[in-house]
């Protein structure tokens, strides 16, 4: 962070120096960004430029500004509308939308800050084509910098259009939720018709406060317990699972083997709201499953050895907090081992095999060698890539949505702030969001899911991207 | 914004030069301000439509969303065609979108202004969408008057804070008996503990869908135990008195029985077209499944009653309405309440009860429609309230129902339900 | 002796494990030869057989369900998906492993704290901006939302660009070759088996979500849905009894592509997931 502020200082630092020793062109350019080009000849460049600043500029004043001035209230006019029952006719007053003025006044500011960035780089840029023509040095034709978006700049080429779609898709969205967790967004509160405004950190202090009514607090605690309790149990189990799995389709003596794994890969070829819908119905109250357990007198053994009461009419798979959980683990088993058996066959097939030769030789049992070699080495190899899938686990909606979103809740805690015992933090927010309009106390909840699994991917971000292991593996 | 304010410009000024044309013949015409009140005679509605045909150019556009059942598609799409017919000089392009009525209000609240112009929806969603400002009051009515036409207690349930929002569409949406008279005997249906016994002992199903705040109110109504909305849409609630205990564990002793299942509506119609049950408490969106499951044995009956210290009580209900509305972002406002008025009249709920045997709330279309569903629904309704009950209601009675089918009653239970009902409206956003 | 018993067992267990893997699968193949339109819940295999689910399915839409349209729907953003995040998600990559530009560390630092946003989270968001553009209710604007941020998951391609030689680069571009030829010509032939990997993955992603193009598609219509809004909403209250069966059909038809893609590229899938894996 203090790196970032240091290089913005030092880029405007040499902004300033440059403005000091720039000839006329380079002060021309303060105003008009394309003059330093035409100084220099490069009149295409300059023409351009021209055209970006007017566009940047006309946009900002005709679009943008008009909702960046409401920025602070977020609008304060409501929609009113007169009918004329005469003529049938409907006149509206010009109302604020909440909405539109948050969202314009993020993109604006995104606008003003690129712009910004561009006006510094533009004035440096003009600065040394002045150094460069003082030294003698050659000034590229605009055939000759359009030919360097091939070489030198070949990153701008590939990077533009995606890093634009990420901004539009990504960022944005992204700041907009955030700057929703310190507003009132609620259902009291929805643009068009009504107006929402800034109410500071009150929506975090609530998701931290519980009495009898209020119990956000206790929920929060709740939900978190069980969604870390799921990503770890989740993770560790499919894992598991994969490799017994790839392991024991591996084996020498299996006949088939490529016959094995593509009855496995099936399961992942079909789309979960097919799957998952459809196993979620079969382990229904009144499911299927129930049905076979009653007459093969599963339920009356269930029954008899006290894990269901005498007067349970089915066996609650899916509709109970305990059952469930429970359900849900096993299910998520079946959907993941086949993927992880795929991850864990390429893993096999790498491992040296002289190390298990040479313990063979010593009279290391199968079981030995399964536990002493192949399972560290496979946690070596793998071992980043399991928190990432806890955090992937963490925000596994699927899962949980599709199976569960019938599911009633007997808390009355829990029912109190709309969830359920089998709700991860993701499937809350998505409930809240969706059914109860609730947008302020959503994006809190996303942004305490964040920093989660932030916190957790800072032990595997430095493995992954920093220091110099990239180049090693060449 | 600019574009709405550039629209609404065109409209005033379109709106004007059609006022001015008309006034030209009409002289003695009133000009604005309080003249179209419904107080108003029929002449100036005809002038209004006139008014409103001159004033429109190009295609008229209007989305219509109402129930995804291929009944309620195939006749509202004839109502629809009726409709164009009846302004021929028009060009109307009336796209029908399927909705199931349940998610009426969160499909239109997801986003009021790219949702359809005229909807139908139950009366309990009301509230919500005049929170949200999404739906229009009916300021003015043109082809005919609600007061005049609808039954009495169909048009307070579409009005909030004294405005009226919806146009009365159908009266049948409550829930009642329906049984299998070949099976059962009519003393069988009148009480729940002698339906669940002759359940018992037929091996067959019986039951209402307990672990629902819609069907669970019904029981501690019946009890005598209280359930109001105050004005701020939070409740008041009584059913942890000793009222309320008793009824609590009546229920919980019905529910036991073997025969009794609290069925969603999906798990109800496999087991009913299994020819498991008996008899089930439901409303006239089941109708031809019933019918067709019980063939000369369908009937229908008020619901039963159930026994709480020795003494018999009458189970209640919640009476529910259906109603048309209209956005109040609709971009043809004037023909959208020309629709719904079309939607909701005498024919159209004379065609819509002939296509799903669901009740009319007009009071001549009334009396056409018999069945026995619709006289079990009447007979019912002498024991049925209006559905008036803040949000935080739902989500802690569900709980509730769960609670006492699994046979854990007790005081505290209802304690916390309680709490959870009464809380207040703001602490739970 | 005792060896083959040994192996006859090991080869009964996995049958067994096979058999309750494939039982779900079982059921949708043969609920969809079902007389009884609605959920069955007292037998597993349907008492009367018929063809009709399909015959409907294919040649009889309606007011609820049309499958040709959302077929169609679903095959054009996938395909447009396809194409587009690939080529995204390859460009990013070959651009944060093979160049060295000024940024390039923050960026990637910037991408990864990006992906951790809960994705669900900012859908609602996603909407207004697609309504701000005036892309809503419409086949392009799901594919700018599919494709839109797929340059985010360059990272298990990147890993297996890093580990082609430098030198192989170094010497190309002694030759002369600018930075796109390298790209085309020895970079992108050298990867093809992850490059079939994001190829399919980039498929899957649109063809198989639901929740997005829920939020995304407001239109009733059912001829502008997609397969995963369409059959998601054969399972409501009101309709779950008049096409259960119909669903059924639909959820082998869409799996149909699916599976056929994954046992031809199963090598290549493979290799990808391994490698992912591996470079995490």
């Amino acid at each position: 962070m203090k790196n970032f502020f240091r290089k913005r200082a030092v880029s405007l630092k040499e902004c300033g120096s440059a403005v000091k020793n720039g000839d006329i062109w380079v002060k021309l350019s303060l105003l008009i960004m394309g003059m330093g080009y035409f100084g220099r000849k490069q009149i295409l460049k300059g023409i351009l430029m021209i055209l970006l600043e007017v566009g940047v500029i006309a946009s900002l004043v005709s679009v943008f500004l008009p909702y960046m001035s409401k920025l602070s209230t977020l609008g304060t006019v409501q929609r009113e509308m007169i009918f004329d029952p005469l003529t049938m006719s409907e006149t509206v007053n010009d109302y604020d939308n909440s909405l539109l003025i948050l969202l314009y006044g993020i993109i604006g500011i995104l606008i003003i800050i690129a712009f910004i960035a561009l006006y510094i780089g533009n004035i440096k840029a003009v600065y040394r084509l002045q150094e460069m023509k003082k030294n003698g040095g050659h000034i590229n034709s605009f055939k000759e910098d359009l030919m360097s978006f091939k070489n030198d700049k070949f990153h701008i080429t590939l990077l533009t259009i995606p890093a634009i779609g990420v901004i539009i898709i990504n960022v944005i969205p992204i700041l907009f939720m955030i700057c929703i967790a310190f507003t009132n967004y609620d259902e009291t509160h929805q643009p068009p018709a009504y107006l929402f405004t800034w109410v500071g950190i009150k929506n975090f202090v609530r998701l931290f406060t519980n009495s009898q009514t209020l119990t956000f607090g206790y929920t929060f605690v709740r939900v978190l317990a069980w969604t870390l309790i799921w990503a770890v149990l989740a993770t560790a189990t499919t894992f598991i699972g994969g490799i017994l799995l790839a392991q024991f389709i591996n084996h020498e003596h299996t006949m088939a083997k490529g016959l094995w794994r593509t009855l496995f890969v099936i399961t992942i070829g079909i789309p979960q709201f097919v799957t998952l819908l459809l196993v979620g119905k079969m382990f229904g109250d009144y499911g299927i499953v129930n049905t076979i357990c009653e007459n093969v007198g599963i339920l009356d053994f269930f029954k008899h050895i006290g894990l269901l009461k005498q007067s349970a009419g089915y066996i609650p798979f899916l509709s109970q907090p305990g059952w469930a959980h429970v359900t849900i683990i096993l299910v998520n088993i079946w959907v993941g081992v086949p993927y992880q058996m795929l991850v864990a066959t390429g893993i096999l097939m790498n491992i040296p095999s002289d190390q298990i030769e040479s313990a063979k030789i010593d009279g290391a049992t199968k079981f030995q060698t399964f536990w002493k070699i192949t399972m560290p080495y496979v946690l070596f190899i793998t071992g980043p890539s399991l928190i990432q899938s806890v955090i992937q686990n963490i925000n596994n909606f699927n899962v949980i949505y599709l199976l569960t979103h019938t599911y009633k809740t007997t808390n009355m805690a829990l029912a109190n702030s709309n969830a359920n015992e089998v709700d991860l933090l993701i499937t809350w927010l998505f409930r809240l969001t969706n059914e109860y309009s609730n947008f302020k106390m959503a994006s809190v909840i996303g942004i305490i899911t964040f920093l989660i699994s932030a916190a957790l991917s800072l032990l595997t971000f430095s493995r992954m991207i920093g220091g110099d292991k990239e180049e090693v593996y060449r | 914004m600019k574009k709405k304010l550039v629209s609404a410009l065109l409209i005033s000024t379109m709106a004007l030069t059609a006022f001015v044309g008309c006034g030209e013949k009409k002289e003695e015409k009133p000009a604005e301000g309080g003249s179209g009140t419904e107080s108003q005679g029929e002449v100036s509605s005809e002038d209004a439509i006139a008014n409103l045909i001159a004033s429109t150019e190009g295609t008229v556009d209007i989305e219509l969303w109402c129930s995804e059942t291929e009944a309620y598609q195939k006749v509202m799409k004839e109502r629809c065609d009726a409709f164009e017919a009846q302004y021929p000089d028009v060009d109307f392009n009336i796209t029908i979108g399927s909705v199931s009525e349940a998610d009426m209000k969160d499909k239109i609240l997801e986003d009021p202004e790219k949702a359809a112009d005229v909807f139908v929806f139950p009366d309990d969603q009301l509230e919500a969408l005049v929170k949200a400002g999404a739906i229009n009051e009916i300021q003015a009515q043109y082809t005919y008057k609600i007061d005049e036409v609808d039954t009495e207690t169909t048009i307070e349930p579409g009005s909030y804070d004294g405005k009226q929002y919806g146009y009365p569409f159908t009266a049948s949406n409550g829930y009642f008996l329906y049984y299998d008279s070949s099976a059962l005997s009519e003393e069988d249906v009148a009480s729940w503990e002698a339906l669940t016994a002759k359940a018992d002992e037929l091996g067959k199903q019986v039951g209402f869908e307990v672990a629902n705040g819609w069907y669970l109110y019904g029981w501690f109504a019946g009890a005598g135990c209280s359930l109001t909305e105050n004005a701020d849409m939070s409740n008041n609630c009584d059913w942890n008195s000793e009222a309320g205990l008793a009824a609590a564990e009546s229920l919980a002793k019905v529910t036991s029985a073997k025969s009794f299942k609290s069925y969603g509506n999906d798990d109800l119609l496999a087991n009913l077209n299994d020819g498991k049950v008996v008899a089930y408490v439901s409303g006239t969106w089941n109708v031809n499944a019933f019918a067709d499951a019980y063939g000369d044995g369908y009937a229908a009956a008020k619901l039963p009653t159930f026994d709480v210290n020795g003494e018999a009580k009458q189970m209640g209900s919640y009476c529910g309405y259906k109603y048309v509305g209209v956005n109040s972002f609709a971009a043809n406002k004037g023909w959208s309440m020309l629709l719904a008025e079309f939607l909701s009249n005498e024919e159209s709920q004379v065609a819509v009860y002939k296509a799903t045997g669901e009740g009319p709330s007009n009071k001549a279309a009334l009396a056409e429609a018999s069945s026995p569903a619709l006289d079990a629904l009447a007979e019912q309704s002498y024991y049925a309230t209006l559905q008036r009950v803040g949000g935080n209601y739902w989500t802690p009675a569900e709980s509730l129902g769960k609670n006492i089918l699994e046979g854990n009653v007790s005081q505290q239970l209802l304690d916390d339900a309680v709490a959870g009902i009464e809380q207040p409206v703001d602490a739970a956003q | 002796m005792k060896k083959t018993s040994k192996i006859v067992a090991r080869h009964i267990f996995l049958a067994l494990l096979a058999f309750i893997w494939l039982i779900p699968i079982i059921w949708l193949v043969v609920t969809t030869f079902s007389a009884q339109k609605g959920i069955n819940t007292n037998h597993f295999f349907p008492e009367h057989w018929t063809l009709a689910n399909y015959h409907q399915l294919f040649f009889e839409p309606d007011s609820a369900a049309n499958f040709p349209a959302w077929f169609k729907n679903s095959m054009i953003i996938g395909v447009c998906c396809c194409i587009i995040s690939s080529l995204f998600v390859i460009m990013t990559a070959y651009a944060f492993s093979f160049l060295r530009f000024k940024g390039r560390k923050q960026l990637m630092s910037f991408s990864l704290i990006l992906g951790m946003f809960p994705g669900v989270l900012s859908m609602i968001a996603i909407y207004f901006v697609l309504k701000l553009i005036g892309l809503t209710d419409s086949l392009l604007g799901l594919i700018v939302v599919y494709s839109g941020a797929s340059g985010l998951g360059y990272l298990i391609l990147k890993g297996f660009f890093d580990t082609i030689p430098v030198s192989l680069h170094e010497a190309a571009k002694l030759e002369g070759a600018s930075e796109a030829t390298i790209f085309s010509r020895i970079v992108v032939p050298l990867s093809k088996p992850m490059i079939v990997y994001t190829v399919i993955n980039s498929f899957l992603n649109p063809w198989m979500d639901f929740v997005m193009a829920r939020l995304m598609i407001k239109s009733k219509d059912p001829s502008q849905w997609t397969m995963a809004i369409g059959l998601f909403n054969l399972l409501q209250r009101a309709l779950i009894n008049q096409y259960f069966a119909y669903f059924c059909c639909g959820g082998l038809m869409v799996a149909l592509p699916i599976a056929i893609l994954f046992i031809v590229m199963q090598k290549f899938y493979v290799e990808g997931v391994t490698g992912g894996a591996v470079k995490g």
